[in-house]
């Protein structure tokens, strides 16, 4: 298997070029966190890159990322428990980083 | 009933309104009711067709376009102000309500907090 | 060639007190650059209503969707604000 290049990224692991994302990368980025990419965790990626796409902006805080998940995908998603086994941590900051997002202004 | 920011600043240029709408975010993010009202040279943040790619800024009215999403209540525009602006229906983005009289809007809230 | 007496650049909102500074300043021979949150005058329904020749930045009108109501001020992009600069004998940043 040819090794990828991993692109520039800040000291949290964000990219510094939002242009080197590719879903290739998104897994890079994802195993970092031991995560295994699979539908459910895509349906979120490509929520946020939807998201961000219209808005110019990342859901600026967790609680703000579970709300947008809801209004989009409803309850069943939109749900912290939900989205923190999918992307453990701060949810919001790291399905962002894996999606290739800015870093959630207002996430510690 | 609930916070009312009030941006009277105008889009791009100086920062006081972007962080007066990242309070009514943190605000709605908490399920704190909160409502924003455009007013003066703020009004600006509701026009359509926003290009900023040559400014290297993030769209206004892309962000503003959130808000419904993060629960914001509502959204209010200076009538007044407005049209001083040249801003009607045309070239208004969708979801904003005429104020005729801003300050008996501001009445009506238990907090208003001017952005800047 | 320093055609312009004095290049008078402003970037505040129409309802800003520097903005009237500026208009007052005004005299026959002067230039007006309108720049950020200066275009808004081209929309606002007093105009920027001026007798001396009216220039805007071309990307900070479009930034702020009023294409549509710029015919009032002669577009300009960068290289043309510098050439602006260097046409006139004073300029003066409000």
């Amino acid at each position: 298997m040819k090794k990828l290049a991993i692109p520039a990224r800040n000291n949290e692991g964000f990219l510094e070029n939002a242009n080197d994302w590719t879903p290739e990368i998104a897994t890079l980025i994802a195993s970092d966190d031991s995560i295994e990419l699979d539908e459910k965790h895509w349906e979120i990626i490509e929520f946020l890159r939807l998201f961000y796409k219209e808005h110019e902006m990342s859901p600026p805080s967790n609680r703000l990322f579970v709300k947008s998940v809801k209004e989009a995908l409803g309850d069943e998603r939109g749900n912290s428990i939900y989205l923190m086994q999918l992307f453990p941590g701060t949810p919001a900051k790291t399905a962002c980083r894996i999606a290739g997002l800015p870093r959630p202004t207002n996430c510690l | 009933m609930g916070t009312l920011m009030v941006i009277d600043q105008p889009p791009y240029g100086i920062w006081a309104g972007r962080e007066a709408l990242d309070m009514a975010f943190s605000l709605a993010a908490f399920d704190q009711p909160v409502s924003i009202l455009f007013t003066g040279a703020g009004v600006n943040w509701l026009r359509t067709y926003q290009d900023t790619r040559e400014i290297n800024q993030k769209s206004v009215e892309k962000n503003l376009s959130a808000a419904p999403i993060f629960g914001v209540e509502a959204m209010y525009a200076c009538a007044r102000a407005c049209t001083q602006y040249g801003l009607g229906p045309e070239n208004m983005v969708d979801g904003v309500v005429l104020a005729e009289n801003s300050s008996e809007l501001i009445r009506q809230h238990s907090h208003t907090a001017f952005a800047g | 060639m320093t055609d312009i007496h004095t290049l008078h650049i402003l970037n505040k909102t129409p309802e800003h007190p520097r903005s009237k500074a500026c208009r007052d300043a005004l005299r026959p021979g002067d230039a007006l650059l309108l720049i950020e949150s200066a275009v808004l005058a081209l929309a606002a329904q007093s105009g920027p209503e001026s007798d001396v020749p009216v220039y805007a930045l071309a990307s900070d009108i479009v930034a702020r969707g009023l294409g549509q109501c710029a015919r009032e001020a002669s577009l300009v992009d960068f290289p043309a604000m510098v050439d602006l600069t260097t046409r006139a004998q004073n300029v003066i940043s409000w």
